[in-house]
């Protein structure tokens, strides 16, 4: 387990290292400039020059390099163009709102996606296994923003169940601290506030988990429509063992490895954040602030949010990989 | 898996409990809160650092003060702020401001010559924005502790515009010198609003200061929230959670919508004011290669284009006419240009000028390049269709802002839809620019070629003191610019701002299209 921990990460290096690369170049190929994008319209060449010294613009790209990878060694992602913060506190102060909603997003589909699933499977081109399959194909189709609208103008303006947008009231005075709303104020007794900002997570995790919980349950019916076709389900069966102890102890612990699978890269896709649904829900999370970083050339938070996803997503599948050994004794390492 | 449903189970039950047990308050607050929606993060709220952003020029000139500013409501005369008088020598180089006295920082220092000249020097060091305009200050004194003398190398009548701007609003320099680079963060100024605090992509926070010189504002608290999208920024105003909401995505969309919505609905109004923006097709005025170099295909193409449809039908009246180089609400305008301004829509005329010049139907083949964004597309649509209906062929191209901008200074083009938003009231902002021969390479410009006697008359009109002069010589101008047809002068876009009929005593200032919120209160719900 130790070693396997351990080589994993070695592995990680490499990969990291040529994202790096990669992206370092790909964001300067992107014809413009910071400095242009940053002073707009109305800039004249004299001013764009005396921004372009001031970001050490005008330094060869290979020093760049270097001093960006050197700043990371020392665990300095460099400093906003745009905002001139440093790139780790910007990233860290937008990543709880996006783990919050994913946590919540990812809550909802499992509970939404999964039974459907199984019943689906279950009951193989009955009504509910023809309904579920419409709705999963609405829930995957349907671009995020529409639904965002949708649902904001019925469960806010009309029924004025859920907020519009924002993570927090403005008058409840928790907005300004950031961070993880809902359980830091749970765990701080200001329940007032964790309450008023799980009430605003619900609209948004609902418009990410239509589409996160569309394909968990598709995929989930068709992984368990294959192995309920298989030999040790049958022989289950002949053996008389009970209905249930089949479904739960054989057919879904076999079915669900792949679903993990893609839970887990969902997740991981979900972590770096969803550009539609935080901007629709004011949401603010770091798609939003990875999208507006690329619209002006903010070189070093691009980089930054780049190695950022890359490293969630290797840690997803590594906690995909742990996971799988537990589930199936037949592929745990060693 | 039991247990995993259990804490489920408890976690939502929890929730439920306490729903019934609390709500969060909120019509306490409510009289003495103003919440403005912004469509992003302002990206500085440091004068020095800021490029005249919407968002965080706004909160500048609620946080700081000016030494002058434009009087409300009419914006078009300059008041003291800082300043309480001032004088300017008959060059006109020297200007010697009088300060108020007994005004402090928030941070409980003195506004004094001394600090006001700490701040200036401060911004003409490291501001990017203000360089050209500070560029001009050769020296700054303290004379004594309320008198500025500012000596400029050249006469600029403009000046005080510029100092009127907000990112030349009077910065606390101790604090500055204090936090260092942090004072961007924390910024420390002398104005009606007190920061409070800034999270990023969430909220921007100000407090009444209330020991203002102009007395205490009468809103307690502002908050600007962060919502990038327009239709949401339109739900939380119709729900009441919004007081006001800015059109700062003018560059890019259209309120035709929301406004015919909110026309219905009592409960929201609609400011519209004319502003000083002009939207404009530019020529390559300085190829030599271009079929547009030729005078007769300019006046075609002016004729050929339905100036009252986009107004009227593709902006749905948020818009206003333009007949030349300067908008009508602009002091130096003259409405004698009119009389031979080649801008009406006549497409019989437009195909007999063409045919003069050479061309017939389909041997003009342009690209019109432009912004992204359906604002933009759908008005270079509308002329693609204007043009064809004369022979000319337009292809469009619509671009992400830094390729276009190297395409337009490198005068790689024919025709460009563009404009320029003035961020000081004065003509100059438009006709220098625009217009002086030696910036044509330097800016996106209708790129003049060089014409000594109309880049002397530009220059000349930046340099009079006295304001009749300048509008004399405004007035030629502009006659010549209209003679010449260097651009298509399209359409003026509004500033329009939606507000909560609660909102009482706003200001709107077209000239930057920003708000001071000192005036501003609410009526009892």
């Amino acid at each position: 387990m130790f070693e396997f921990t351990v080589k994993r990460l070695l592995y990680s290096i490499p990969a990291l290292l040529l994202v790096l690369i990669i992206i370092f170049g790909l964001v300067r190929f992107i014809p413009g400039d910071p400095a242009v994008a940053l002073l707009g319209a109305g800039a004249t060449n004299s001013q764009i020059e005396f921004l372009r010294e001031q970001l050490d613009l005008n330094e060869p790209v290979s020093n760049q390099f270097l001093s960006y990878v050197s700043g990371l060694f020392q665990g300095d992602l460099g400093d906003s163009l745009r905002t001139k913060k440093p790139v780790m506190q910007e990233l860290l102060s937008r990543l709880p709102a996006t783990i919050e909603l994913s946590i919540f997003a990812a809550l909802l589909a499992i509970i939404i996606g999964i039974p459907i699933g199984i019943i689906s499977s279950l009951f193989p081109n009955s009504l509910f296994d023809q309904l579920t399959r419409i709705f999963s194909l609405i829930g995957v189709s349907t671009p995020a923003f529409w639904l965002a609208l949708i649902l904001q103008i019925i469960f806010s303006l009309n029924l004025g169940w859920f907020p519009i947008s924002g993570r927090v009231d403005v008058y409840s005075g928790a907005s300004s601290t950031g961070g993880f709303l809902i359980l830091g104020n749970l765990f701080a007794g200001n329940f007032s506030v964790a309450w008023n900002a799980f009430q605003h997570v619900i609209l948004p995790a609902s418009v990410l988990a239509a589409f996160y919980g569309a394909t968990i349950a598709r995929f989930l019916r068709s992984n368990m429509l294959e192995v309920i076709n298989s030999d040790y389900i049958r022989t289950a069966n002949g053996k008389g063992l009970h209905k249930f102890s089949i479904i739960f102890r054989h057919e879904i612990r076999n079915a669900i490895l792949p679903v993990i699978t893609v839970m887990g890269l969902k997740f991981a896709e979900l972590l770096s954040g969803s550009i539609l649904t935080e901007t629709v829900f004011s949401w603010p999370g770091i798609g939003r602030f990875m999208f507006e970083a690329i619209s002006v050339r903010d070189y070093p938070v691009v980089q930054g949010a780049t190695l950022l996803f890359a490293v969630v997503y290797m840690v997803s599948s590594f906690l995909v990989d742990l996971l799988y050994g537990t589930l199936d004794p037949r592929i745990r390492v060693n | 898996m039991k247990g995993k449903f259990c804490f489920l189970f408890l976690f939502v039950l929890i929730f439920v409990i306490f729903s019934a047990l609390v709500t969060v308050s909120a019509d306490s607050d409510w009289e003495k809160t103003l919440v403005i929606a912004a469509d992003s993060d302002p990206s500085c709220i440091d004068p020095a650092l800021s490029k005249a952003y919407p968002v965080g020029s706004e909160i500048i000139i609620n946080i700081f003060d000016t030494l002058v500013a434009w009087k409300s409501p009419d914006f078009s005369e300059l008041e003291g702020r800082l300043a309480e008088s001032w004088e300017i020598s008959e060059d006109g180089t020297i200007y010697t401001f009088q300060i108020r006295p007994n005004i402090k920082f928030h941070d409980g220092s003195e506004v004094n010559a001394e600090t006001i000249k700490s701040a200036l020097q401060r911004t003409k060091d490291q501001s990017s924005y203000m360089n050209r305009y500070f560029g001009y200050i050769s020296s700054m004194e303290a004379v004594d502790a309320l008198t500025l003398k500012i000596t400029l190398n050249q006469p600029i009548s403009v000046f005080l515009s510029w100092l009127a701007m907000p990112e030349a609003a009077i910065v606390s320099p101790s604090s500055a010198e204090s936090l260092g680079e942090e004072f961007a963060n924390n910024p420390v100024g002398s104005g009606p609003y007190i920061f409070e605090s800034w999270t990023p992509d969430t909220e921007v926070v100000l407090t009444a200061n209330h020991d203002y010189w102009r007395g205490a504002p009468k809103i307690e608290k502002i908050i600007y929230r962060i919502i990038p999208d327009a239709s949401t920024r339109r739900l939380e105003l119709e729900n009441g959670s919004v007081d006001i909401s800015q059109q700062n995505g003018q560059l890019y969309s259209l309120p035709v919508e929301d406004i015919k919505a909110f026309e219905t609905n009592p409960d929201i109004e609609v400011i519209s004011l004319n502003s000083q923006i002009i939207r404009e097709l530019a020529f390559n005025n300085n190829s030599t290669t271009s079929p547009v170099k030729d005078l007769k295909v300019r006046q075609a193409m002016a004729y050929a284009v339905d100036y009252d449809g986009i107004v009227d039908y593709l902006l749905g009246g948020t818009a206003s006419r333009v007949m030349g180089p300067l908008t009508s609400n602009n002091w130096a305008f003259d409405p004698a240009i009119l009389e031979n301004s080649p801008y009406t829509y006549d497409p019989e005329k437009a195909i007999a000028l063409l045919k003069e010049a050479g061309y017939n139907e389909g041997d003009l083949n342009f690209k019109l390049y432009t912004f992204q964004g359906t604002l933009w597309g759908m008005v270079a649509t509308y002329l693609q269709d204007n043009f064809s209906k004369v022979g000319i062929n337009v292809e469009v191209i619509q671009m992400e802002f830094p390729a276009f901008r190297d395409i337009v200074v490198s005068g790689n083009f024919d025709i460009y839809l563009g404009g320029r938003q003035p961020w000081y009231n004065d003509p100059e902002a438009h006709i220098t620019i625009d217009y002086l021969s030696s910036l044509a390479d330097t800016a996106m410009t209708l790129r003049m070629p060089l014409n000594a006697e109309l880049d002397q008359k530009i220059l000349d009109a930046q340099t009079a003191t006295d304001l009749n002069e300048r509008k004399a010589i405004y007035t030629e101008i502009q006659h010549e610019l209209v003679s010449w047809v260097p651009g298509l002068y399209l359409f003026s876009p509004n500033v329009i701002i939606f507000k909560r009929a609660e909102v009482k005593g706003l200001v709107v200032n077209s000239a930057p299209p920003l708000n001071e919120y000192w005036s501003v209160y609410k009526e009892e719900k």
